[in-house]
Parts: C-alpha cells; structure tokens; sequence
C-alpha cells in the first residue's frame, strides 16, 4: 500500500489509509471523536469553519477527560471566578489545541451560541480566553464541556497576577507614546517656521502665534506622556537616589516654564520642541526596556494550572471528593488512570504504570504495586489505585516543588545594568553643573533671564536621549541577532549578565547527550527474519524500542512490518507477541529472567535481548550519545576562560565516561533536582556568576536560581517557560553563539554609552559658556541619538554579513 | 499675512490631527490591537454573519442585565 492510497479524515485533516477510516456517507473521519465534532458542527450549522480551516491538522479529540463538575465547586469558584460589574461571571481559561485562527473563530462561535455566554475572547497569540457568563442560565462546567466537545481543551488560570499587571502597564506606554509622538511632530513643523523665522526675520506676533500653538501640543507631552518620569523620580527621590527620571523631569520642565515665560513676554525664544522631543526619545527607549521584559508570573500559572482543587478519598466506605488542603495523614485517596497524584503515599490496592518525567527527568513509566510510595506530581498512565496519604498537601513534594521554585525565582540575582548605575552618577552631576552655572552668569553680572536660560541649556544640551536609548537599541541589535540563530533571550537585561559570566554548568542527558539511546553494538547468535524483530519494536514508544527500530530501519532497506498477534507491552520489562506459532520476547534482563531464559551478557550500556521460543538469538547494546559538535563547544568556552561544571542525574560511571569524551573536568553524579539547585546556591555564595543549561523538568531548580537559565527548545514545557533563554535548534553550536552574541551585545553598550558620554563633554562646555542656541540644541540632541542608533547598526549589518 | 489665516490654519490642521490621534487611542483602548494575530486575520472573519452574532450577543447581554439588581 503506497501513502496515495491516504486520504484526510474530514474532520482533522491527518491522513489515513482508506480501510481503517470509518466511512460516513461522503465524509471519512480517523476516530469516532472526529466524527462526532463533525456532526455536531454541522447541526449547529458552523461547517464554515472547515472552508476557513483550508488544510491545518487538528488535534483529533480522542481524550477523556475527567468529570468536569469540580469546575463548580465553591473553592474553584473563588479562586478563578470574579463578578464584574454587571453582575456577570468572568474566568480566564488556556485553551489547548488551537491551530489556527479558524479555531478561535469556531471557539468563539460556539460559545456565542450557547443560551447565558455574554462575551468569548480568545486570544490566538497566546491562547488566553476571557469568558463572561450569566451563572443563573448556565454552569462553567457547561461551558468547559463545550469546548471539550469539539475537540479542544480549556483550564483555568489565575489572571489577577503579575502578566495582566504587565500587559496594563504596556498598554500605557502605547497611549503615552501615541500622545508624545503625534506632539513632537506636529511641533516639529512648527518649529520649522520659528527656525526659517529665526535666520531670516519673524514679526514678534507671527512668533507668539506659533510659541502658543506649540504650548498647546507640549502640555499633553509633559503632563500625559511624561508623567512616568515625574513618579519615577518621585519613587527615586523617596529612596535617595537621583534618576534619570529626574534630570528628564526636571529639565522638561523647566524648559517648559521658562517657554511659557519668554512666550508671554514677547521676546526671546521658547524651547517647546526640546520639551516635547526629550520626553519622546527617553519615553521611547523605557518604552523597548518594558517590551523586553520577561514576566514570571506565566510560569507559575503553567505549574499550578493543572491543580484541581479537589481529591477524591474513601470515607465511611464511600468516595468522597473533598478539598485538597483538607486531607490529613492516613486518610485514603483514590486515584484513577490519567489522573495526577497530588499528595505522596502508599498503594493499598491496585497497581499501574506511573509518569515520573515531572520530577526526575526519567522518561520511562515506573511500575508501583501495593506497598509502593507513590509521589505527588507523578501522573497515573494506567493505574487506578486506592493509596494511603503519608504526607498532607502542604508538606507533599509537589507542594514543596512549587514552593522551592518560587523562592528559587525570588531569590534569582539581579544583576544592575550598567546604564543604571551611570545614569545615577550622570544625572547628579549635570543638575549640579547646571545650578553652577546659573549662579556664576547670575554672580558675574548678568541678568536673571540670561542666566536662567543658560542654565536651563545645559540640562536640555546635556539630552539624555542618547544615554537613555544606548542600552534599549544595542540590546535589540542583540535580541535580533540571537533570533536569527535560533536564540530567544526573553530579556534584554539577560544579555548583560550572560557577558559576565565566569561558569556554565551542564545537564547531560538532553543537553551533552541527545537523550536517545542509539546502537552501539549487535551481536546476533542466531539467524532469524529481521521483520519479526521490526514489527516488534514498531509500535512501542519506549525510547529503547525506538532506538532498535531506527537502526534497523537505517540498515536494511525495505522494511516492511507484519501482523503479529497477542501483543503486550509487559510494563518496565519489554514487549511480548505471537507470530505463526512463534513465542517472541523483546526487552531487558528482567523480561528474561521473568521467562526462565537464561542470559550471562551485560555490561554498563542498556543491553536489548531478542528471543525467539525461549531462545536468545539477538542481544543490542544501546547508549545515549553525545551530541556531535560537545567537545569543540567545551573547548572553545574554555579558551574564553568559562569554568564548565556538569550535573547529572545519572550514576557515577556513565558521568565519567561521558565527561573525559567532551572533555570537562568537574562533574557530579547522582544529583535529584534539589541538590543541583543547593550546588548552583553554593557557587553563587563564591560570588560567581552561573550560566545553568539543562532540559528536564528535574533540572528547573537550577535554571530558576542561576544568573541565566538556558534551555533546549526541545526540553519540557515548564522548563522552556523558566529559562531566560531558549535554544530553538537544541544546538551546542548555538549555545556557544549564546556566548558570543551577548559579549558582542555588552561591548556595544559600552560604545554606545561612552558615545553619549563623550557627546556630553564636547557640548556641556559650550553650553556653561553660552554658546549654544535652540536650533543647535535640538540638531545636537538628534544628532547624537542618531549616533547611538547608527553605531549599533553598524555591529548588526557586520554580524549578518559574517 | 493677515495672522488670523495662520491662526485658523494651526487650529484647523491640529484639530483633524487630533481627531485621528483619538480615534487611536480609542481603538489601543478598547483592546483592538491586543492580539496582532486575530487583527491581521480580521478580514477573513469578517462577513455578515459575524454582524448578526455581535448584535445577538448585544440583546442577550441587555436581557439578562435586566433582571440584575446589585445587591
């Protein structure tokens, strides 16, 4: 059968053979679930979205989901659900599974038809949905089922927290950029007229006109726009400290009231477009540091989000759900398949295959029988259980996992950026030169106009446009170029601290390693069909499995599977079939010695043994293998004189072996997730700054706590969300880029800022000697904000041509 | 130049600049570019249906909030 054979289910688009899609008049779909959205779709006469869809793929509904009526509870009510001011319910949800901008439109849709939904947004960038209810009509577990019932998934998050905060906040400095900009520009052109009048004559009149117009556009400026740098210097005056905030405050102004003076005086010239123009440039580069900040709150929602606030427990014999927080010690929770353990205790009935990746990186099921501990975090992949609680919820280690990770994040060191400490120094000297010179023209007998006006020169010559944009501009540059190579850095600050660094710390597996056990060796006893060991190993993902069957994929051509019947996955041991008579055993020392075969081979890798009737007549050999360019990487950063250390999870030996392969000198063994983070504290203690790179779940302590935390695109979720930085093409290649971008970046702001600086004693000189005039002023201030920008191009367009 | 033509000139051309920057700021506010996905699909989206859904989402709003007292 050949893949033209394939057509699309005509619900989610994957592709199947014909004879094992279920046919339905003229439509085919993959799974009973497909066919059921189709259907329901089609009643409720939205088939439009499948036009709108054109060929994305879908995720086929086929989940199960647990009993969505904890969703009404009072505790789930009061911790997501807030009343607006119509009295209408409100809740954010996630929504899982949206492909494309169709889903949302269906999403919303089919919320709008349902009797008591006020209002559905959903949000495709990030999948956020705000939904308003009247909770008198309808339920929010009628809601939730809903989108469940055509194929999506939806839980709750806690919106209240620090990212609606940021997103307000950013949403500000729109509307204040939006005012500042549409003033300086009209104030430019009328400033044109002033200058032309200035060099070639202006009746006073014509001047007032304009310097009255101008006052008009400036005010919205200073007092809208520029009202962040009044409370940032009001913020920065109550702890003692001299901002820059307040040298753009008060030189705006000042400059302002002087304007207002000259324009109703009638003489002299009014210096609204520098008003307007410092709190533009200065508004715009806050405005690129706030865009590029991270907010943590999102990672915290991701752990808690799947949280439900209930547990079921036996009492009295009978199954009760009650609140997570009130189950004490000894009490009996029932757990069943693809439900998370929230509390750690012991099976008393049942048993099952357990997800442990959450908490050791591990990525193969555990099997737990009666008299096993089971341990908060890990999801049931098959289990129904009834376990005795050892430990209440708040002393659980998925409680305690949660809460070690937030202090991990707190207690993450801040480095200052250097900007801020210079522009502490800066903005205090230029207030005092600016008050020295307007005593000393005042002292020497000039009068007060003249010298008030100096004065004020020199804070408006002295623009912090230039050192207020040199940070924001060469980190961008920075930012652009690590996207470029696959690099995310979710913070510009983050570029500044990665150029400190002094040690980089590695995970192994997933990171040095690919994480995927590859073939080393076969040693084949007997000869036997190839394709009884393919089909075997085909539909299993257990990555061993998945290691045999790529090599035997890549060495023989042409492989075709089999049927083969009674085909069990015997848990932690391996695979077992039937084929034409023939007993067929794939898996690990304890399958065989489960069957009475008798084996004498091992030695460290993972070994796979094939049998064949009880008979072993293949043995492979399998190893994760480090990942092509390590040793080149570790060598390099070395010569850049980073201490690398490396961490594993894993035992002594395979440590060692692969440490002297790539040639690092420190490592340690056997680390669990929090002793990574208690290794990552000490060395912080040693005033070193640290760079973690790590992939799993068990490695986000360490990611949290270190001054970077640098992830592989392909690592877990929760760790891409708490990295600073994600590697996208999980290359040890970009990691060294990592480096070398974030070096190149600091340099950049060193030049940018010594730009400004040296801009600053040329043109202050002049302007404590008088010489300078509105019209240089405002050339000056553009000019050297040009600088800034166009330096920081320069090290752009030289790195995207090399 | 009589200044009267400047005058009415500054205010006249302000004024229509000003009335653009607002339609902005109201449409930053009411969460119009929030999401640039969904804005830049807008077009796709937008047909007499999604009228007819808008305006059955308003009825349904002020008929429920009829009966809504605060307490």
């Amino acid at each position: 059968m050949n893949l033209s054979d394939n057509i699309a289910c005509s619900h989610c688009n994957l592709e199947f053979s014909q004879s094992v899609m279920i046919e339905d008049g003229e439509h085919f779909f993959c799974c009973n679930g497909c066919k059921g959205v189709f259907h329901l779709l089609s009643d409720s006469g939205l088939e439009s979205f499948y036009t709108k869809a054109g060929s994305t793929t879908l995720t086929p509904p086929t989940k199960q989901y647990e009993n969505s009526s904890n969703f009404n509870s009072k505790a789930f009510y009061s911790k997501f659900v807030r009343v607006n001011s119509d009295g209408f319910s409100e809740v954010s949800l996630i929504i899982e599974g949206i492909h494309c901008s169709a889903c949302v439109w269906l999403n919303e849709k089919v919320l709008h038809k349902m009797d008591g939904v006020i209002e559905a947004t959903i949000n495709y960038t990030n999948n956020k949905a705000i939904i308003v209810w009247a909770d008198s009509v309808i339920k929010l577990s009628e809601i939730i089922d809903m989108v469940r019932a055509i194929g999506y998934n939806a839980f709750p998050y806690d919106a209240t927290l620090q990212e609606a905060h940021a997103n307000k906040e950013r949403k500000e400095y729109y509307l204040r950029m939006a005012v500042a900009i549409f003033a300086s520009m009209n104030i430019m052109w009328i400033a044109i007229a002033q200058y032309a009048g200035y060099f070639t004559g202006i009746t006073q009149e014509i001047k007032t006109i304009l310097n009255l117009a101008e006052w008009f556009l400036a005010t919205p400026v200073l007092f809208y726009s520029g009202w962040v740098f009044f409370r940032g210097s009001y913020f920065g005056l109550k702890n003692h400290v001299v901002n820059m905030d307040l040298l753009v405050a008060t030189g705006a102004s000042l400059t302002y009231v002087y304007s207002i003076y000259i324009t109703l005086l009638e003489q002299g010239e009014a210096y609204f477009d520098s008003v307007s123009m410092i709190i533009t440039f200065v508004l715009i580069g806050k405005f690129l540091e706030i865009l590029s900040k991270k907010n943590v709150a999102d990672t915290l929602d991701i752990l808690g989000n799947h949280l439900p606030s209930e547990i079921n427990i036996i009492k009295e014999g009978q199954i009760v759900s009650c609140k997570l927080t009130d189950v004490l010690v000894d009490d009996i929770v029932v757990v069943s398949s693809g439900e998370r353990v929230l509390i750690d205790g012991e099976i008393i009935k049942g048993s099952g295959s357990f997800d442990e990746s959450n908490l050791t990186g591990e990525s193969e099921p555990i099997y737990k029988s009666v008299g096993e501990h089971v341990i908060s975090g890990t999801i049931s992949i098959d289990a129904d259980i009834h376990f005795r609680a050892t430990k209440d919820f708040e002393h659980s280690t998925l409680s305690n996992l949660v809460s070690l990770l937030e202090t991990a994040i707190n207690k993450k060191p801040k480095i200052q950026q250097m900007a801020n400490r210079l522009s502490e120094h800066f903005s205090t000297t230029i207030l005092a030169l600016s008050f020295v010179t307007f005593i000393v023209w005042w002292a020497w007998p000039h009068s007060f106009e003249t010298s008030l006006m100096i004065g004020i020169s020199v804070i408006v010559i002295a623009c912090p446009c230039a050192l207020a944009l040199a940070t924001p501009v060469a980190t961008l540059v920075g930012l652009s170029l690590g996207a470029k190579k696959g690099i995310l850095f979710k913070e510009a600050a983050q570029l500044e601290t990665m150029a400190k660094v002094d040690t980089l710390v590695l995970d192994k597996t997933g990171t040095l390693t690919l994480g995927k056990p590859e073939v080393l060796k076969e040693h084949i006893y007997e000869e036997f069909d190839k394709k009884l060991l393919f089909s075997l190993v085909k539909s299993s993902k257990h990555p061993v499995a998945c290691g045999i069957y790529k090599y035997i994929n890549e060495s023989n051509t042409n492989q075709e599977g089999i049927i083969l019947d009674e085909y069990t996955q015997v848990p932690a041991c391996g695979i077992s079939a039937k084929y034409m008579g023939l007993e067929l055993l794939g898996g690990n020392l304890k399958l065989m010695q489960n069957n009475n075969i008798e084996v004498d081979y091992s030695n460290e890798n993972t070994i796979f043994y094939f049998a064949i009737d009880n008979r072993v007549v293949a043995i492979y050999e399998l190893s994760d293998t480090i990942k092509s360019n390590a040793k080149e990487m570790v060598a390099n950063l070395k010569n850049r004189g980073i201490e690398i250390i490396m961490l594993t999870g894993d035992n002594a030996h395979i440590a060692q072996k692969v440490a002297t392969e790539v040639g690092i000198e420190l490592y340690m063994s056997e680390q669990t997730p929090q002793d990574k983070l208690a290794y990552i504290e000490k060395l912080q203690e040693q005033k070193r700054t640290i760079v973690m790179v790590g992939d799993g779940v068990n490695d986000i302590l360490a990611l949290a706590r270190a001054d970077i935390g640098i992830v592989m695109g392909s690592g877990s979720d929760i760790a891409v969300d708490i990295g600073d930085v994600v590697l996208l093409n999980d290359s040890l290649q970009s990691l060294e880029d990592a480096f070398k971008i974030s070096r190149t970046t600091y340099q950049l702001i060193k030049q940018n800022l010594g730009i400004s600086l040296l801009y600053n004693a040329v043109t202050i000189p002049l302007a404590m000697a008088g010489y300078i005039i509105p019209l240089i002023a405002a050339i000056s201030m553009s000019l050297s904000s040009l600088l800034v920008v166009g330096n920081s191009m320069r090290i752009k367009i030289k790195w995207t041509k090399g | 130049m009589d200044d009267s033509i400047i005058i009415m000139m500054l205010c006249v051309s302000i004024f229509l600049g000003a009335v653009a920057l607002f339609a902005f700021l109201w449409a930053i506010k009411n969460g119009q570019f929030d999401d640039e996905e969904k804005f830049l699909n807008a077009t796709k989206f937008d047909g007499e249906d999604e009228l007819n859904d808008a305006v059955s989402q308003e009825n349904k709003r002020r008929d429920l909030k009829k009966d809504y007292r605060p307490e």
